[in-house]
């Protein structure tokens, strides 16, 4: 219902679009906004996506850089299947944004989604976020190595992850547990309906482990916290609240896992507002209120344009096929 | 006293006058959201997003929390008159409010409303200031087999709200649970019953299966049997005022209901609609009178009312002291607190107190201010009966198509919505009751859900859910509620056999 309440702004927000039309028609050549632009976080608050698309908004709104509101939305549903199929039935909208990730990629290639990345207007890649595994803070393992073999051992110990099977959260640990040795579809992988949910089944110790978006448990660790992080797949420790906790490859793991973010539009966006929003995007990654968001949640920032990142999906595509392939998932 | 102190501070805070203000604005746009079916609390609250931005995240929270609580406060009045839910949390409360109306006792089945609603609000206040901390071990402690079997007592209520015949109960209860698996599946991504249809993939809302089952029905059947309806009392909204003896028949229900209500809403995924179902169908087993329930039974107006309310206040627990919200609308108040910078969670008490201490004393506010607010507009809302019945009949069916439209955008769900209604006249014509069919609509997704989560966590084995002492003693309350009817009616064969 979160998502139609927007259209219900966008409706509202109409008659002062005109108004606005009139004023700037002087300038028609650029292609600015005539009206709220909905950005769908396609899962449900409190997720990596949805933390992506309030802080641009939130970014870009504080430091005026855009005239119109970003007005966020959630559709949550199928791990993005269910705001794609929406989005995809909006083409040619220009004032339609949504946030994208690896899921992009996986959903589609698990079968579950009759949209892929082909089917949407690439924007721009904003910046990277990495996987992380959580225990409760009493739990007994210590390390990452601890839990793989305590999961050698018990192969029903499960893990919770905020997406469906085969979608990224599955993917980072099945990657993982093959790159230490072990069968990666050996995990116990449980989907939850978001990164939140899984992490309240943690603190009520319904599951033995978490593993979701690192930006997504920093509001849950720290002082006086019920969870305790095993270990981040970045390459290089994070900063912020995060530096305490050991990459994967400190610990004897050689894995790695990018949380690429980036932002697509409806199908068929024209050109103009595709140039307007990348060089948006580029000055929001300049501005103070950017740097001090991402610190706080542990993004590195990592730009590419529209053409840039349409290549980098293809590429990112064809990587992920042969992933799930090998994990048995790959329906496509 | 530790809480006494917290709350004169909370009262502090919530005592300034632009929070007065705040409280203010916030419940009165929500009574007026509530009475108007589509416009739910969670539309008016991200709309009200870009508006709290700039506040003081306490007053934000004051102000949106007033919206939702309000709305959940005003939403009976719609279910009273119009048979029509403003909001999915009444729908119970058109059980028996509605033909408490036709029965040209509107006046009356609206204060008690208002009166119960206010009590169930001002109970769960307090159990929210001096056990919050201590209920997010409650919050967390329900896992998905616990989820499950709290899934399995409420539909339970299906035996007690088909009265004439079961077996007609239980299949309104099934194709309840087939409307609520339409959609694709969290677990698998797979598309259910949506028949190729895109309009279908993300399910089908609650509000158009009740607009059209209750309200669009009615009309129907009304114009069906020759639009004239002779047999309400014109210009009888009667009496607001409450005898004696009938304050002391809604107490019990009032107060079992508040505290069942507040417990619901601390559930993560449970919430006002759950929690006025369960508040409805123990009081009707529980009566004395319960026969009578479902035909203008004042405690079946009064147990959802308080429970719905109490659950609404409840739902803030674990949205304040996990930062995890527990229904959409929480959801949406969780995101309006991450605007404005304030994370929710273990640590917010210490790091925050006056946005919780704050919320928690404008909620007292609130109430009186609802309370206040609604008893003398009964009398003028109520007039709208006194329409002639093919106006109120086209008013009905107006409101509810532009509840749905303003919901959806969508010309499709407005089509459901007639082949809801359309349902929902031969449901009645052929008596099948409508009540197991919202029932099973609501708790049939979660169910099943976690059931397989469950399944999936213990490998297979279906011991888990008898393994764990919450879902154990939920699935043999469960079993006892299924029994008790049928060991009650056989004494009652037996004694009349004698």
């Amino acid at each position: 219902m979160t998502s139609l309440s927007l259209k219900r702004l966008a409706v509202l927000a109409l008659p002062m679009a005109a108004l606005t039309t009139i004023a700037t028609a002087a300038q028609a050549q650029e292609w600015t906004p005539s009206k709220s632009i909905e950005f769908v976080a396609p899962a449900n608050p409190g997720g990596g996506w949805d933390t992506l698309v309030r802080t641009v908004s939130r970014v870009i709104q504080q430091e005026g850089l855009a005239d119109k509101n970003f007005a966020a939305i959630n559709v949550p549903g199928g791990g993005g299947a269910v705001a794609w199929a929406q989005i995809a039935r909006d083409s040619g909208n220009p004032h339609k944004l949504f946030a994208t990730s690896p899921p992009m990629i996986l959903v589609p290639l698990a079968g579950a989604s009759r949209y892929d990345h082909t089917d949407f207007t690439p924007v721009a890649r904003i910046n990277t976020d990495y996987s992380i595994i959580l225990v409760a803070a009493d739990s007994e393992y210590q390390d990452v190595n601890d839990l793989f073999t305590a999961l050698k051992e018990n192969p029903r110990l499960s893990v919770g992850g905020g997406s469906a099977p085969g979608s990224m959260d599955h993917i980072s640990i099945a990657g993982l547990a093959s790159a230490a040795g072990l069968d990666a579809s050996a995990v116990n992988y449980i989907p939850f309906s978001g990164g939140g949910d899984a992490m309240t089944n943690l603190m009520g110790g319904h599951i033995e482990a978490v593993i979701t978006g690192a930006g997504e448990s920093v509001g849950q660790l720290g002082e006086g916290s019920q969870l305790r992080a095993l270990g981040v797949s970045s390459e290089e420790r994070l900063g912020g609240a995060l530096a305490e906790v050991p990459t994967y490859q400190e610990q004897g793991i050689d894995y790695s896992f990018d949380i690429w973010r980036g932002v697509m539009g409806a199908p068929d966006m024209p050109e103009e507002a595709v140039a307007y929003y990348e060089e948006l995007f580029a000055e929001m990654l300049e501005t103070d209120a950017w740097r001090q968001a991402s610190d706080q949640l542990g993004w590195i920032d990592a730009y590419q344009d529209s053409e840039e990142f349409g290549a980098f999906l293809d590429e990112q595509q064809e990587q992920f096929s042969s992933v799930l392939s090998d994990l048995g998932l790959l329906r496509q | 006293m530790d809480a006494l102190n917290n709350l004169m501070y909370g009262f502090g805070i919530a005592l300034e006058p632009m929070n007065i203000a705040y409280v203010f604005a916030g419940v009165f746009a929500g009574t007026i959201i509530g009475m108007l079916p589509g416009l739910g609390p969670i539309s008016a609250l991200a709309l009200m997003i870009p508006i709290t931005f700039a506040m003081e995240p306490s007053s934000g929270l004051i102000l949106m929390a007033g919206v939702y609580y309000g709305a959940i406060f005003g939403g009976s009045t719609s279910s009273i008159l119009l048979n029509a839910p403003g909001v999915a949390g009444t729908v119970a409360t058109s059980f028996d409010g509605y033909p408490m109306a036709k029965q040209g006792k509107a006046g009356k089945a609206l204060a008690i409303a208002a009166y119960s609603s206010f009590v169930g609000g001002t109970v769960s206040v307090i159990f929210l200031m001096l056990v919050a901390p201590l209920l997010s071990k409650v919050a967390v402690s329900f896992g998905p087999a616990e989820y499950f079997a709290l899934m399995v007592l409420g539909l339970t209520a299906v035996v007690s709200l088909s009265d004439k015949s079961l077996v007609k109960g239980l299949i309104a209860a099934v194709v309840g649970v087939m409307i609520s698996i339409v959609g694709i599946d969290m677990q698998t991504g797979t598309e259910r019953f949506t028949f190729n249809s895109i309009n279908l993939l993300d399910g089908i809302d609650f509000l158009v299966v009740a607009l059209g089952i209750f309200a669009l029905a009615e009309v129907f059947y009304m114009l069906l049997r020759g639009g004239g309806g002779k047999e309400a009392p014109r210009n009888a909204i009667g009496s607001l005022k409450l005898t004696r003896s009938e304050v002391g028949q809604i107490a019990g229900p009032v107060s079992r209901s508040s505290v069942l209500g507040f417990f619901t809403g601390v559930l993560p995924g449970a919430g006002a609609t759950i929690g006025s179902f369960l508040g409805y169908s123990m009081e009707k087993r529980i009566a004395k009178d319960g026969d009578t329930f479902g035909k203008g039974n004042i405690k079946g107006v009064a147990a959802p009312e308080a429970a719905n309310n109490a659950a609404c206040t409840g739902s803030f627990v674990p949205l304040l002291t996990l930062g995890v919200p527990g229904s959409g609308t929480t959801a949406v108040l969780l995101g309006a607190l991450l605007v404005m910078g304030v994370t929710p969670g273990p640590m917010m008490l210490e790091q925050r107190p006056d946005v919780f201490w704050g919320v928690v004393a404008s909620m007292y506010i609130g109430n009186i201010f609802l309370l206040v607010l609604n008893l003398p507009l009964i009398p003028l809302i109520a007039k709208i009966l006194d329409l002639p019945k093919p106006l109120l009949l086209s008013l009905i069916l107006i409101f509810c198509m532009i509840g749905v439209y303003g919901m959806s955008f969508s010309v499709f769900d407005l089509l459901l919505l007639l082949g809801f209604g359309l349902l929902g006249l031969g449901m009645r014509l052929f008596g099948f009751p409508a009540a197991p069919l919202i029932l099973a609509l609501i708790l049939g997704n979660i169910m099943e859900e976690s059931m397989r989560r469950a399944l999936q966590i213990s490998g297979g084995d279906w011991m888990t859910f008898v393994d764990k002492p919450i879902s154990l003693s939920l699935l043999l309350i469960a079993l006892l509620s299924l029994g008790l009817p049928l060991l009650k009616k056989r004494r009652k064969k037996a004694a009349v056999a004698e």
